[in-house]
């Protein structure tokens, strides 16, 4: 479960690192060019996260390398760039997916599953939490072996929750990695809660013990230990 | 006005003035001219006239050459007076026509009795003169005019070519392009001149590119801080120490810096559509796009319990643009269609040729209409949004020169963007 992080802020480094230690990742830091082509090959990494902007060299040459190096590795792009060139030229370039700084972890987190999924496992697993099966490939959701009718957005909701399990997620967070730009521009976040609202109602319905904790108002975190 | 026109029109108008005046003048002259010369030849031909009177008594001397008319008339009384020149009419029995006449009029004594004797003499041949003359010079007018017309057209094309195609360059200069450059100039102004633009756009192209590089650098300093901030205050929010007190802290942090992420990134982009950094373009169709953002907003629709009501023209509306500002344009058209409705309210999506029209329910706006498009103009009660939305539609409309008029009427915002100017 190895991490490949290139960053050169170091401030935002310690932080990916603590909150994908959370999850159970181990990371490999480098903050420079240089060192990150030293530790290119030092492990089998899940995925890698690289800054666009480093110090000596440029970061789409480093994703081209590593893209080169370990052809199943997940590359993300963590950049403040942010316009529709830079992103065609990242993707083109090898990467997997292209986040915008400044970004949420738990957002960061839910990537680097759903891109370890694609590379690793070609997408054919299925991921559990408690009695909730969720098969990303075929978009199906199933409570104790009984499918439940979600909607995409519904399922992205859940799989987003399951992929921080365990963490307080903001629902400002939960906005931005369902509704992209349109997430935050209404300047209210009711429609997160109406949407997870209906997402615990249907899941309960199908025999689901509620997952969800409400944080003091500034989100949601999804457990097991909440049922118990 | 083109310049050779109005250069062709001012010397055109001066130049008729001058030869209208000048032709007065010059006619005037010749007129009295003729008339001196004729008074004169009636003077010489009264000494002939004096010395044959009183042989002929009582008849007129037609015989003398020169003379085309003569009276002679005996008087009873005496006078003596100095001979006296006029102009009359007379009638002409061979074209039966009055024709004008110069005469003389002068007192003889002759052997003791008194004549007076007016001798007529025709202006036909000087009146001819004059007036061929007269011809003759307004034709020369006409041809010189006619010189200058095609001259000042020769002069223009050499004089004036340096400038036009110093404009034809500059009419292509685009600040995000290379600064003009222009050949030397052998006419001193037309070289200062080139010297002056040559420097001006440098200098524009110079600025431009600065600008570009500190909007770039601004927001990628201001996103980096950011970034640590946000990330430090998920970090935190997973700590189990914390109470009731310090989480509520911590969301005003999380949404604060959420806000200014926002703004930084719009007012980046803003920015950027100002500098012309958009330049891709492709074909977009306007129905199919709208389509594309009302499934992206349909959990914002739905939950205001609004109605989407679609007048799609049966000709696809096919827009020529950067993708992304089609995307920005509509997204932040439609957006704005669904925060300012009412619970309840409705949309009408509609398309015609050149042309889309979006109603939306929705109380009247809290500010004037002309602000309605400005920065930071937003309703008061609204909390969240910064008011950037509709500047960065007004923004793309002005990229691509469409036309965006809104108007309130009824309870319904309308917003109509006309794509052909």
């Amino acid at each position: 479960m190895q991490i490949l992080i290139v960053e050169d802020e170091a401030s935002l480094m310690e932080s990916m690192v603590s909150y994908l230690a959370l999850e159970g990742f181990k990371c490999e830091k480098a903050s420079d060019y240089h060192t990150a082509v030293c530790v290119l090959d030092k492990h089998d990494y899940i995925c890698m996260l690289i800054d666009l902007n480093l110090p000596g060299g440029d970061g789409l040459e480093l994703v081209k390398l590593a893209r080169e190096n370990q052809s199943e590795s997940g590359i993300i792009i963590i950049s403040a760039r942010n316009s529709i060139e830079q992103r065609v030229e990242g993707l083109e370039a090898g990467a997997d997916d292209y986040l915008v700084k400044p970004f949420h972890l738990s957002e960061l987190v839910a990537r680097v599953h759903s891109v370890a999924r694609r590379t690793r496992m070609k997408g054919g697993e299925v991921l559990s939490f408690g009695v909730i099966s969720v098969m990303p490939e075929e978009h199906s959701c199933f409570v104790n072996n009984k499918q439940v009718d979600l909607t995409r957005k519904e399922l992205d909701m859940l799989m987003f929750l399951m992929s921080n399990r365990n963490r307080v997620v903001t629902k400002e967070s939960i906005a931005d990695y369902l509704w992209g730009e349109y997430g935050g521009a209404y300047g209210s976040y009711d429609f997160v809660y109406t949407h997870l609202k209906n997402l615990r109602r249907k899941l309960q319905e199908a025999g689901c013990p509620d997952y969800v904790e409400n944080i003091y108002g500034i989100g949601y975190k999804f457990s097991l230990d909440k049922s118990s | 006005m083109k310049l050779l026109t109005k250069s062709t029109l001012l010397i055109a108008t001066l130049s008729l003035f001058l030869f209208f005046i000048m032709g007065i003048i010059f006619f005037q002259v010749l007129k009295n001219m003729s008339k001196a010369d004729l008074d004169r030849e009636l003077f010489d031909l009264k000494e002939i006239v004096e010395g044959h009177i009183g042989n002929y008594r009582d008849n007129p001397i037609i015989a003398l050459p020169g003379i085309d008319s003569l009276s002679i008339q005996a008087l009873d009384v005496h006078e003596e007076s100095r001979e006296v020149f006029g102009d009359t009419l007379m009638f002409d029995l061979k074209e039966s026509q009055y024709k004008t006449y110069r005469y003389i009029q002068f007192y003889s004594k002759k052997g003791g009795a008194g004549y007076q004797v007016k001798i007529y003499k025709s202006t036909n041949p000087t009146d001819y003169l004059v007036e061929r003359v007269t011809l003759m010079m307004t034709l020369m007018v006409i041809l010189f005019l006619a010189g200058i017309f095609i001259l000042n057209r020769f002069i223009f094309a050499n004089l004036w070519g340096d400038f036009f195609r110093t404009i034809e360059k500059l009419k292509q200069f685009e600040t995000s392009k290379e600064p003009v450059v222009l050949g030397e100039q052998d006419i001193q102004e037309f070289e200062e001149l080139r010297q002056a633009l040559e420097r001006m756009t440098r200098r524009l192209a110079n600025d431009y590119k600065e600008l570009k590089e500190y909007t770039d650098h601004t927001t990628h300093e201001l996103q980096t801080p950011l970034a640590v901030i946000k990330s430090k205050s998920e970090l935190l929010i997973q700590s189990d120490r914390l109470g009731a007190e310090e989480m509520k802290c911590l969301e005003a942090i999380n949404t604060s810096v959420n806000q200014l992420s926002r703004l930084n990134s719009t007012l980046a982009l803003l920015t950027r559509i100002e500098n012309r950094q958009f330049t891709e373009k492709g074909k977009i169709d306007l129905s199919a796009l709208l389509e594309q953002h009302l499934d992206l907003m349909e959990e914002h629709i739905n939950l205001r319990n609004i109605r989407v009501l679609k007048q799609f023209h049966k000709e696809p509306l096919v827009l020529l643009m950067d993708q992304g500002l089609a995307d920005l344009l509509i997204g932040n058209l439609l957006k704005n269609a669904i925060v300012h409705n009412v619970d309840g309210g409705s949309i009408v999506l509609e398309t015609r040729p050149g042309k889309l029209i979006m109603r939306n329910d929705g109380p009247p706006l809290t500010f004037s209409q002309e602000e309605l498009f400005t920065r930071f103009v937003k309703d008061t009660k609204r909390t969240g949004n910064f008011g950037l939305g509709l500047s960065l539609v007004k923004k793309v409309c002005e990229t691509y020169n469409f036309i965006i008029e809104y108007t309130f009427d009824n309870q319904q915002h309308t917003f109509t963007v006309s794509f052909i100017p």
